[in-house]
């Protein structure tokens, strides 16, 4: 038998031994994992949704006269200087007036009476589509009012600022489970280990008076710390992802979905949640068996 | 089964396996344990520890597996000073110490099996050969129907075998035993010391602390006498009155 074996032989040992302690710690890992998972794959899929959200970013510069080809290359360079922007369009009254007479339809004859300059000219300003920009959308619309000439901005201000808090309030949400998971990772199997190790002090004291090493006395612990982690977020995550799935099946054919994609994590982050959770879990196990060997 | 009182030469000159040069021990408030004791114990020597009770002789053998540090003095198993080794190498040598405790110090959980297959499991032995050498030395001692059984549920004799069994699992080349048979009736003291004379034969360097002085009547062994912190050499089977000598 070589080294490795033993160790995993004393793994193996461990973890039965212990069986019912065991079981409890898995479960909370899990669960701590499949609420961390949950409220962070909701918050990834409304930073997705922030950033399909199209026209409503759109805002809408309203000036009070129609502006020289000069003075549109100083409007563009200042908003530019401000923040990153996908496009600037400029709308002379006549083509707002246009537009108007479009979007009328089979009204149009309410405007025949009406002169072609009656609307103001405006400059639609598309930001950058990401969640950011979306947060700064409102400072960007007061610097849109600071520059001159301008009467008025608008944007979907309303709805932007609610989907805002939302997304705000899952950031939080997200914080907080995680700092759940990593507290109940490291916490509970660092006193699952001091639990077995006080229990079996007696054994320890054995082992070293026959003469064996650190690595063998820890490393079994260490093992079942991070075998702990791993099972612990992989089945967090296979339940979330069963989860999301009967979701998505059940509302396949709602509006909700078809607009917004939801999706899962992709193999990349779930590999980094499961690798997190391990090292967590191990770092938990070797502190405690650190703080109680002494070896 | 040899008989128990077979003797071990010692006067062959052989490899020194222990050695202490004034070796001093005090535990608090002034209990002087041992006082400047010097002694050697060769390779495949077996050497007897006697003494009333409280005289040191478990102090002694708490020094030679460095479970105690003695206050002044110079303790070396095989030309090795335990005071300046490090962790590691204090680990190796351990390795080669058998110690069957008066306590016993059994895994009460455990199946006489594993407990016999600690040590050896610390030398990543092989499954199987833990397995035969655990089965031969529960046969040796009389206890090969317990092997699956609770070290628990054992009687105290059993536990003390279950005890001796483990010391000497790795063949080690020290085994120290501290009252070995003092739970035991004579047909399994008998077995024990059977044990004890093959690995000596084998060339372990065995010390007993022991108060039956049936185990070494008749053979012509060294008995180190204890007695107030100090140590009186003597030789069985001739009398102490004889061949007292002071180390």
């Amino acid at each position: 038998m070589n080294f490795v074996s033993a160790i995993l032989i004393q793994t193996w040992r461990n973890l039965l031994r212990t069986f019912g302690s065991q079981v409890l710690t898995l479960l909370t890992i899990t669960l701590s994992t499949l609420i961390f998972a949950f409220f962070f794959l909701l918050y990834i899929n409304m930073i997705n949704v922030g950033s399909q959200l199209g026209d409503d970013l759109r805002l809408v510069v309203y000036l009070d006269e129609e502006p020289s080809p000069a003075l549109q290359e100083e409007y563009r360079e200042r908003i530019q200087r401000f923040d990153g922007v996908d496009r600037i369009e400029f709308i002379s009254r006549k083509q707002a007036f246009e537009r108007f007479k479009k979007e009328l339809g089979a009204d149009r004859d309410i405007l025949t009476d009406m002169p072609e300059d009656f609307l103001p000219p405006s400059i639609e300003v598309y930001p950058v589509r990401s969640l950011n920009n979306l947060t700064r959308i409102k400072r960007f619309s007061d610097y849109l009012l600071t520059l001159p000439g301008v009467l008025k901005v608008q944007y979907g201000q309303e709805w932007i600022e609610r989907f805002y808090s939302f997304v705000r309030l899952l950031r939080v949400i997200v914080i907080l489970s995680g700092t759940l998971l990593i507290l109940t990772s490291t916490f509970m199997i660092a006193r699952t280990i001091s639990l077995t190790l006080l229990s079996r002090r007696r054994e320890l004291e054995l082992l070293r008076l026959f003469g064996a090493s650190s690595a063998y006395i820890r490393l079994p612990y260490f093992l079942e710390g991070a075998l702990q982690g791993f099972l612990g977020a992989s089945i967090g995550l296979g339940t979330l992802y069963l989860l999301f799935r009967w979701i998505t099946l059940q509302f396949s054919g709602s509006a909700l979905f078809g607009y917004f994609p939801f999706s899962f994590f992709s193999p990349l982050v779930s590999a980094t949640i499961i690798a997190l959770s391990t090292l967590l879990c191990a770092a938990g196990s070797y502190s405690s068996t650190r703080r109680i060997l002494q070896v | 089964m040899t008989s128990m009182t077979e003797t071990t030469p010692h006067s062959t000159k052989k490899k020194v396996m222990v050695e202490l040069i004034k070796v001093g021990k005090s535990y608090p408030p002034d209990v002087e344990a041992l006082n400047e004791i010097s002694l050697s114990i060769s390779q495949g020597e077996m050497v007897f520890l006697t003494g009333r009770s409280g005289a040191g002789k478990t102090t002694l053998l708490r020094l030679l597996c460095r479970i105690e540090r003695p206050d002044r003095g110079l303790v070396e198993i095989d030309g090795t000073d335990l005071g300046s080794l490090s962790p590691a190498r204090l680990q190796q040598l351990r390795r080669r110490i058998g110690m069957a405790y008066q306590d016993f110090k059994l895994l009460k959980d455990s199946s006489v099996a594993e407990n016999i297959a600690l040590p050896m499991e610390i030398l990543c032995r092989q499954r199987s050969f833990i397995r035969r050498r655990t089965k031969e030395l529960l046969e040796a001692l009389g206890l090969g129907h317990k092997y699956n059984a609770r070290a628990r549920d054992l009687s105290r004799g059993e536990q003390q075998r279950v005890s001796i069994a483990r010391a000497v699992a790795n063949n080690p080349d020290l085994i120290l035993a501290d009252e070995p048979t003092g739970n035991l009736d004579v047909e399994s003291t008998a077995r024990v010391m059977d044990l004890f004379h093959e690995h000596c034969r084998r060339g372990a360097a065995i010390l007993i602390a022991t108060h039956d002085p049936k185990i070494y009547a008749g053979g012509n062994f060294r008995i180190l006498h204890l007695a107030n912190g100090e140590v009186i050499e003597q030789f069985s089977p001739a009398s102490a009155a004889d061949e007292v000598k002071p180390s």
